[in-house]
């Protein structure tokens, strides 16, 4: 748990983030995000006191982090950030085991964890263990980044951009790696990203900060239905919104039992977004669509109305 | 505006001014050289007048630099050419190897070829001056955006007005850059030329050296000082600001 | 390699034509009745008669054809080629010897001619080429030299008259100790310089003023002419020694080792406390960062990731600074702290040019080996510059 209350930070005259107030619960996925100079990685800096707050407090799991040494906290919690900062001189391996060490982890314990790690992120320790930084291309330096953020087992995970430098294939990969990592792991994660899809498609909670204070808070849907303003519009995409949050909503939530009627040709997995399945019917002329489980067996069905949401809140037709 | 102007070059004039001052100064000077060595017999270098020895050492350094120039970045840019490129691993190798050779060593084993006098050391210091310019003007050349060439041939530009009207202007700093290190070290380097009897501002010093005169010493020492700040803050004044 | 039909290699082909158009034409050797008269040239065909020449001149053809298609199995051979020419170098001067040096007249001398140098400077020139092409490096490229080093070794016994021998033969103990000499001098300026350098760099983090002044001294150093700064230590090093008795037991005084041994740590800092200073700031910050987000100390991120990373760079500092070291002793003869210069001025003096080559290629050597040592450990340190063998991301 992190709680951050009324925290200030002023660089000389200017102050970068001002009187903002934040909770991030145990396992929860909580993403910053904003414009560039917003604050949000000021934000994220103070949290393991790389740079030291001015006014208010914050709390980790109910104590002020001024109560710990600052290195000792740091070892506590997970660090990965956009350049992910591995050690040109050492071994993937070394640089995984790099915290571990820090806190003294008999050598046998160290390897065996690393060596957990990498498989954990899918990089073979035969053949990544003895590479450098240098030989990796940057899919798998930021796997090794965030392995190195794991190795300690943290509760807490700090996430500084970490996919920003990647092309967007990369990147999707590594975001469901992270869901799916987190699914397993259920650690407390706070993630900066100024990439609205990416925040929208990792958060629990969401974040939205603008010149230094929290413009809005909440869930990516909430924040999607309710934006506080026209800053937080534009960010989630303007008109556009409205395809994001079908892109976040999966069709077994909007998903009718079967029906007696002819059951549709057109179909679409249940574990996919409302967005695929509109994709589905747009490109078969249908507004009908059957929706089908892991052994392609219909398991309900799917209207054009029912995507839309009419008859929920009556927003949908148009 | 021309206040600014004057301003600009006040540096390179007070060095100037300096340096003049010590060649032709004679013998209001020899109070101030007393200082240092109190019980020569002279203190003033008598063999022949600053001035003359000035304007030697000006020219070596000029020949030197000058050759170095043309061929250095003449050599460089024909290996950045389509044709020359086979060249260019091989003429960057041969520029940082001759750094490495000692200029005293160059010019022992040129004056066997080129006997005493003034073309050894306009050799040794064309070797060891070659390589900052020819190391500048490739990184210069190589480090043109490439979108900026790939627009230029687009364009329709040919290849010579690529390098005059593309390639070298955005090379420039970068290429005057090298010819400063390369002439400001030569500069100091010259004065090597006085052990194999070329007459310049070397000479004052190694007769120090040999009389036991911090005098003598102390006049060669000071004009090359003096010439280097000169050349050094004529350079200056050309480059744009380094960041 | 391309799969490609290999090209035509303009610089073996040019380097070819080039070396015979040298060896054709320009004297291969020099024969002197005695050590100040100046020699008679004699050019190879003079030597060896045209139809002799002309077949020494084949495997540089042969070079020629090769270059037209070099692919990868032409590269080894002429690889190959150029480090026998290389290597019978030597030969030359042995068959000159033999032929043109009257036994009778033991002050007799050979003296080397521009076609040798040459041919020396354009096969060295083909063997650096070749050498890129093949991507040799390591070991392997270390001993193309070491090779070709043997064997003139081996060849030594018979160039007994050759000029350079027979100047060494009045003084190997000289000689010897000149080295050693030489090696002290640019070994301990290294030395001191490295260890001074790394402190005043370090101060240099701790304050920007102490960095603006540093550097604003150790330019204005550097701006003396290395034969300057010789000559004014001269004076107040003979006064100190002078007032102060136990300097001048350890051996200070106006000349001699003292005055040099400043003078090149003087120039030896500059180059050294850059090196120090750039390495020691441009670590990139992210691994600085990431380094202090995963809970390092001060101390440990200074030692396990600061250090480390700058090794490369202050190596090539000290690299740097030995080969200016090792050119700037040899100025230093000329205030009487010996050394490999020493041969050099008293060969000058005595127009005795022999002599003058006995000190400078010694000194050329050192700096080419020099160079290539500390380079060579430079790259070795440098995990950075690790080609990738391009894994899927």
């Amino acid at each position: 748990m992190i709680e951050l209350k009324g925290v200030t930070k002023r660089f000389g005259d200017e102050t970068a983030v001002d009187a903002i107030s934040l909770t991030v619960k145990p396992g929860e996925l909580c993403a910053l995000v904003g414009t560039s100079g917003c604050g949000k990685s000021t934000t994220l800096r103070m949290i393991n006191r790389l740079i030291e707050h001015d006014e208010g407090e914050i709390h980790i799991d109910g104590r002020p982090i001024r109560e710990f040494d600052g290195r000792l906290l740091r070892r506590r919690i997970g660090y990965a950030i956009q350049s992910t900062g591995l050690f040109p001189h050492w071994t993937v391996a070394r640089n995984i085991g790099l915290v571990p060490r820090l806190l003294k982890w008999p050598a046998a314990r160290v390897r065996e964890r690393v060596e957990e790690l990498m498989g954990l992120l899918g990089l073979p320790v035969d053949q990544f263990a003895d590479r450098y930084p240098a030989q990796l291309s940057g899919g798998q330096a930021q796997r090794v980044g965030v392995a190195r953020a794991l190795a300690a087992d943290p509760d807490i995970l700090l996430m500084d951009e970490p996919f920003g430098a990647l092309d967007p294939i990369t990147r999707e990969g590594l975001q469901a790696e992270l869901r799916d990592l987190q699914s397993r792991l259920r650690k407390t994660i706070v993630f900066v990203t100024h990439d609205m899809d990416e925040a929208l498609a990792l958060a629990d909670r969401l974040v939205v900060m603008k010149a230094g204070h929290i413009v809005q808070q909440g869930t990516p849907l909430a924040l999607l239905r309710a934006p506080a303003d026209d800053f937080v519009a534009s960010l989630l995409g303007g008109d556009d919104r409205g395809l994001k949050e079908a892109a976040i909503t999966q069709v077994a939530e909007r998903m009718l039992p079967l029906s007696p009627r002819l059951l549709p040709q057109a179909r679409v997995h249940r574990d996919a977004t409302l967005r695929q399945a509109l994709a589905v019917m747009f490109r078969e002329h249908a507004d009908r669509l059957a929706v089908v489980d892991d052994e392609a067996m219909p398991i309900g069905e799917l209207s054009l109305r029912r995507i839309v949401g009419a008859g929920r809140d009556g927003s949908g037709e148009s | 505006m021309s206040g600014r102007q004057v301003n600009a070059w006040a540096a390179p004039l007070l060095w100037l001014s300096l340096l003049l001052l010590l060649a032709l100064g004679g013998d209001w000077l020899e109070p101030l050289l007393r200082w240092s060595e109190p019980d020569a017999r002279r203190v003033l270098y008598p063999q022949a007048d600053l001035l003359t020895l000035l304007v030697r050492h000006v020219q070596v350094v000029a020949i030197a630099s000058g050759l170095a120039v043309v061929i250095g970045v003449g050599a460089a840019i024909l290996v950045t050419r389509p044709g020359g490129r086979d060249f260019l691993p091989l003429v960057a190798q041969f520029a940082s190897m001759g750094q490495t050779f000692p200029p005293v060593a160059v010019l022992a084993l040129a004056v066997p070829v080129l006997g005493f006098g003034t073309w050894p050391i306009i050799v040794a210091l064309l070797l060891y001056g070659l390589l900052p310019i020819v190391r500048n003007t490739l990184a210069g050349l190589e480090g043109v955006d490439p979108a900026v060439q790939e627009a230029a041939r687009g364009m329709g530009m040919g290849g010579a007005q690529r390098l005059w009207q593309v390639e070298l202007p955005l090379a420039a700093p970068v290429i005057l850059a090298g010819i400063r290190t390369s002439v400001t070290v030569n500069i100091a380097t010259a004065a090597l030329g006085a052990t194999v009897g070329a007459s310049n501002l070397g000479a004052p010093i190694i007769a120090g050296i040999v009389n036991n005169n911090t005098a003598y010493i102390l006049q060669g020492a000071l004009m090359i000082g003096l010439l280097a700040l000169v050349v050094d803050s004529v350079f200056a004044r050309l480059l744009p600001a380094r960041q | 390699m391309s799969r490609r039909e290999a090209p035509l290699n303009r610089v073996v082909m040019a380097l070819s034509l080039v070396a015979t158009a040298t060896w054709l034409a320009l004297p291969l050797a020099s024969v002197a009745p005695n050590r100040i008269v100046p020699g008679t040239a004699h050019t190879a065909t003079d030597l060896l008669g045209w139809p002799l020449a002309l077949l020494a001149c084949l495997p540089l053809v042969a070079l020629m054809a090769l270059s037209r298609r070099l692919d990868r199995v032409r590269c080894h051979l002429a690889l190959a080629l150029v480090l026998l020419l290389l290597m019978a170098l030597p030969g030359w001067l042995a068959i000159a010897s033999q032929w043109l040096v009257d036994p009778e007249l033991p002050q007799a001398r050979l003296g080397i001619g521009a076609a040798w140098w040459l041919s020396l400077f354009w096969l060295s020139l083909m063997l650096i080429e070749l050498r890129s092409r093949l991507a040799l490096v390591g070991w392997r490229a270390a001993l193309l030299p070491v090779v070709v080093a043997t064997a003139w070794w081996l060849q030594g016994a018979w160039l007994g008259s050759l000029a350079l021998g027979q100047e060494l033969d009045g003084r190997r103990g000289d000689f010897l100790e000149a080295v050693v000499d030489h090696l002290l001098l640019v070994g301990g300026a290294v030395g001191a310089s490295l260890v001074l350098g790394a402190l005043i760099a370090l101060a240099m983090r701790q304050s920007p003023r102490v960095e603006r002044l540093g550097f604003a001294v150790l330019n204005f150093l550097q701006t003396i002419p290395s034969l300057a700064l010789f000559g004014l230590l001269l004076a107040p090093l003979a006064w100190l020694a002078a007032r102060f008795d136990w300097l001048s037991a350890i051996g200070v005084s106006g000349i001699g080792w003292a005055p040099a041994f400043l003078a090149l740590l003087g120039y030896s800092l500059l180059p050294m406390v850059r090196n120090t200073h750039v390495a020691l700031s441009e670590v990139d910050p992210g691994v600085l960062e990431a380094a202090r987000g995963m809970g390092m100390g001060r101390g440990q991120v200074f030692r396990q990731v600061r250090l480390p990373l700058a090794l490369p760079v202050v190596i090539e500092g000290v690299r740097i600074t030995t080969v200016q070291a090792i050119g700037l002793t040899a100025v230093a003869a000329l205030i009487g702290a010996g050394g490999l210069g020493s041969f050099i001025f008293q060969g000058l003096g005595q127009a005795a040019m022999d002599l003058v080559l006995l000190g400078a290629l010694p000194i050329l050597a050192m700096a080419l080996v020099a160079d290539a040592l500390l380079g060579a450990l430079a790259r070795r340190l440098d995990h950075r510059r690790l080609a990738s063998p391009g894994g899927a991301p």
